[in-house]
């Protein structure tokens, strides 16, 4: 380093020990959220941790597998449709509940516990990014969740037809709605349980939070039910998020979902309420949740 | 031992945290008034809410939050170490701490229970209600208390007890119903207040036997756990 004429001379002196500027390609914003998915989708199911870790994940996909291949084997030696791919998802509710009482704590709880966050902050990656990565992935795996046993039953469907192509393709178009519907059971638990879960940085009380708020809303539908208006009765569903995606579906899906006249939950003409109140719910959940990471670990 | 109850008490309800557990009780107490104020006949909506969101959902994750937290969350802050390195015999720690989460459970569901079953039915049902969800948190602060030094998560093997085998399994497959602590209490309330709202699945003396030695054994369990117990880091 050369000093400069004005200055008297330095009492030490610089070494160039040959530090260089990063030349290379800079991922950026997209490729650092783009990671943050694939590792939320990878730690729902436990991939790349511990066997600890992969316990609670892995004993609810096993058992919607079982009920899966049971639904596929009993169609398949019977002849006999016991749940429409719609009507699995429906019966599944309450592993959906706890699945996502288990991954959404592991998706967020631990970054704010162990005070990562400003790591992650201080990368080209802004605060909706992280919030926005984590839900999907959380939406995802929800959705894989539900979406890949109705894949199974629908092989098993589809390889012991006996209509040739057409009956796999009819069979193809009751696979449809089923997915959509699993899609929307996702979109609902993820974004309410992640919003629970980024309250807290205890897994164990984000957990609790989240099946209680899932749990303790299922009665109020209950007792609305049997409320002496007809109204009040067919509006009972939007007091709970189940019964609120169960009423999307009725609306939506009815002719997959409704096989018997008499089960499911009566909405009326209040379709459009449930999937207004649906969108509503999910568009709440995601406002509050950047909101609260607009603020968190800023201090 | 008063120190640990109060340290104990201090941690759960510290900083505004009693907060959170108010809504639960609230709901109860809400729905029991909006039903009896809409005029609804008790025998429809006294199911789903005495039994179906009191007994099977407040009480069992009131106590799961609780139990498991004035052991757990102790054990997974690392604080537990400051009380385990004093010249206390590991009973002394975990009955002050099961005592706090037995009292808790008890005030926070008993009490709103009460509320309801007196609108539901009368003063006698309200009383039954809050003498059978007391001696249901004995039960289930033991066990989740026990839960809390077995394994490092036992707020989710917890939810699966009262979610998968007294939920779901408790509902489809009748033998679980015998080793289930929500039977239990609907049993000793149905037999102190006899009404159409309650239905006893199993007999009394079994959900008596069944409720002491619940508490009893996994008391002892805890105890025997916390002399042997070694502190781990986080786990993944």
């Amino acid at each position: 380093m050369s000093t400069e004429t004005t200055t008297p001379a330095p009492a030490g002196v610089i070494h160039d020990i040959g530090y260089q500027r990063y030349a290379g390609a800079r991922l950026g914003r997209r490729y650092v959220a783009g990671s943050l998915y694939v590792h939320g989708l990878r730690t729902a199911f436990g991939f790349g941790r511990s066997a600890k870790a992969k316990i609670f994940p892995w004993l609810i996909v096993a058992i919607v597998a079982v009920v899966a291949a049971g639904l596929a084997a009993v169609r398949s030696q019977i002849g006999q449709v016991v749940l429409t791919y719609a009507q699995f998802a429906d019966a599944m509710s309450w592993l959906v509940i706890f699945f996502v009482a288990v991954v959404a704590p592991e998706l967020v709880s631990r970054d704010l516990r162990s005070g990562v966050l400003p790591l992650y902050f201080s990368r080209p990656l802004r605060r909706a990014d992280y919030a926005l990565a984590k839900l999907a992935a959380l939406v995802t795996a929800a959705w894989l969740l539900l979406g890949a046993p109705q894949l199974l039953m629908f092989a098993g469907a589809a390889f012991t037809t006996d209509k040739g192509m057409g009956g796999v393709w009819d069979e193809l178009l009751d696979l449809l709605p089923g997915l959509a519907y699993a899609a929307i059971w996702a979109l609902v638990f993820a974004s309410v349980a992640l919003l629970v879960a980024s309250l807290t940085g205890k897994r164990a009380f984000a957990a609790g939070g989240i099946v209680a708020v899932f749990l303790m809303t299922t009665p109020i539908v209950g007792v609305l039910m049997v409320m002496p208006s007809t109204t009040v009765n067919r509006l009972a569903g939007l007091a709970s998020p189940s019964s609120l995606v169960q009423g999307v579906g009725v609306w939506l899906f009815e002719e997959w979902l409704v096989t018997d006249t008499a089960a499911g939950i009566g909405i009326g003409r209040f379709g459009p309420v449930y999937g207004a109140a649906a969108l509503l719910l999910i568009a709440a959940c995601v406002g509050l949740l950047l909101a609260r990471y607009r603020k968190v670990a800023s201090a | 031992m008063s120190t640990i109850s109060w340290l104990t008490a201090r941690g759960l309800f510290g900083r505004r945290r009693f907060l959170l557990l108010l809504p639960l009780p609230l709901l109860v107490v809400g729905l029991a008034v909006l039903a009896r104020w809409a005029g609804v006949s008790p025998t429809h909506w006294g199911g789903p809410v005495l039994v179906g969101l009191g007994l099977a959902v407040v009480l069992p994750v009131v106590a799961l939050i609780v139990g498991t937290g004035v052991l757990g969350s102790e054990i997974d802050d690392g604080t537990i170490v400051h009380i385990l390195t004093k010249p206390l015999p590991r009973w002394q720690i975990v009955l002050p701490k099961l005592a706090v989460a037995i009292g808790v459970t008890a005030v926070t569901v008993a009490i709103p229970l009460y509320v309801a079953g007196v609108l539901a039915h009368s003063v006698r049902l309200g009383l039954a209600l809050a003498a059978a969800s007391a001696v249901g948190a004995v039960a289930y602060s033991a066990l989740f208390l026990a839960l809390s030094l077995v394994t490092r998560r036992p707020v989710l093997l917890g939810l699966v007890y009262v979610l998968i085998w007294e939920g779901l399994l408790g509902n489809y497959v009748s033998g679980t119903k015998v080793l289930s602590v929500q039977q239990y209490v609907v049993t000793i309330a149905d037999r102190i207040a006899p009404t159409s709202m309650l239905s006893a699945e199993v007999s009394v003396p079994v959900s008596i036997v069944m409720t002491v030695l619940i508490a009893a054994g996994f008391t002892a369990l805890a105890i025997t756990r916390l002399r042997t117990f070694s502190m781990a880091g986080e786990t993944s």
